[in-house]
């Protein structure tokens, strides 16, 4: 799972995400890719799920870049503990996303082959998507 | 170079967000015409003309002539801003350009002989490095595309801006290097694996580096991703809560 190297502090607030995405949000590498039309949190475990996804189905052939980076560590306190007592401990990593993020993008693949593949990774992920693609003649 | 296109746009006499915002509503897009030492002509497009027409390749590198009211303007879109969600164009800036105009203008590149390439026969993927190639040339001699030949190209091999043709009078406007135009990369799942190590490295070792965490680290995480440390931003896969922070060591202060 992807994760920081090193951070420079180890816990960080929960956050709120406004707006849309600034950055991010054109197809830098692929034909084809993943947006993101809502905002939310996506954890290192679900993008390894979704990259996964998209990779077992592509068989063999294309290219995927992962375009999001999960850089913000979410602490969570045990179980059956009282409020209080400072903040729990760091137990996973996640990444704020913002509508019209691209998170995944592929290539060298068919249109109908990209579609499955990201419909399969978009199952996985806990925001609404859209499929969006590079060269849009019948658009 | 292509057969000109023509858009149909009306001027525009408010200027501001809330003038583009009513344009916008009305089903039109917002746009400028600018250059050739003139004053600058606010106009508004038709929403539906110009979402057709900025997905096309070449787009950017085509001249067009702008009817507005009994006037033909020749000019070259230079940018079309777009909604980072719905992806429908907001507003759209035109280049007023003459005969002589020189602009820098961004080309889109062709490969041919895809069936050609031993690379690409034995699996590899095109990876394009740049889709287009910006280059300094005459308004008016804008070649349609560069054409890249893919013939003999294998694994690993790259085309390089050198091994191009380019048309006379265009010059790309990166000089001082060679750079790169596209490689044929290896697929993301490029794996030999014998039955015995398929057994015993499938899906039961998560915890362990699998077979495809591998080639995700070649791919990684796009160098434009947040916080992706270097190209292979992703660190090789651990097993579950290993990939976490270290679990903190005391607890801290208390605050009651």
């Amino acid at each position: 799972m992807m994760s920081p190297m090193r951070t420079k502090y180890r816990k960080a607030h929960k956050g709120r995400i406004h707006g849309k995405a600034k950055a991010g949000f054109t197809l830098n590498y692929g034909s084809f890719g993943l947006k993101a039309v809502e905002p939310g949190r996506i954890t290192a475990r679900q993008i390894e799920a979704a990259r996964r996804a998209i990779t077992r189905h592509m068989k063999r052939v294309g290219r995927i870049w992962i375009r999001v980076f999960p850089d913000v560590p979410v602490s969570t306190k045990p179980a059956e503990v009282r409020m209080g007592s400072g903040k729990g401990t760091p137990e996973f990593w996640v990444c704020r996303i913002k509508p019209g993020r691209i998170m995944f993008e592929v290539d060298g693949i068919t249109k109908t082959v990209a579609h499955e593949a990201f419909a399969l990774a978009a199952a996985k992920l806990p925001v609404i998507t859209r499929v969006v693609a590079r060269v849009a003649e019948e658009v | 170079m292509a057969d000109m296109r023509t858009i149909a746009v009306e001027p525009r006499d408010r200027a501001g967000k809330g003038a583009a915002r009513a344009t916008r509503r009305d089903g039109r897009v917002p746009g400028v015409i600018y250059g050739e030492g003139k004053p600058p002509v606010m106009v508004s497009v038709e929403q539906r003309a110009i979402q057709r027409e900025f997905r096309r390749i070449g787009f950017f590198a085509k001249l067009c002539d702008i009817k507005l009211k009994d006037e033909t303007i020749r000019v070259l879109p230079r940018e079309v801003q777009i909604d980072p969600v719905t992806d429908r164009a907001i507003h759209v800036d035109f280049l007023r350009v003459g005969a002589k105009t020189r602009v820098a203008v961004g080309i889109p590149v062709e490969f041919i002989n895809e069936g050609t390439s031993p690379g690409i026969k034995r699996g590899g993927v095109l990876n394009v490095v740049r889709h287009q190639v910006e280059c300094y040339c005459q308004a008016d001699s804008i070649p349609d595309h560069l054409t890249v030949d893919l013939d003999g190209l294998d694994i690993g091999d790259s085309v390089h801006i050198s091994m191009v043709k380019l048309p006379e009078g265009v010059r790309p406007t990166i000089t001082g290097r060679d750079f790169t135009i596209a490689s044929i990369a290896p697929p993301t799942v490029l794996q030999v694996e014998t039955p015995a190590a398929a057994a015993t490295t499938e899906e039961g070792a998560e915890g362990a580096v699998p077979a495809e965490g591998e080639a995700a680290a070649a791919a990684g995480a796009a160098p434009g991703a947040p916080g992706a440390p270097g190209a292979p931003g992703a660190k090789p896969a651990e097993g579950g809560k290993e990939a976490a922070p270290a679990p903190e060591k005391g607890k801290g202060k208390g605050r009651g």
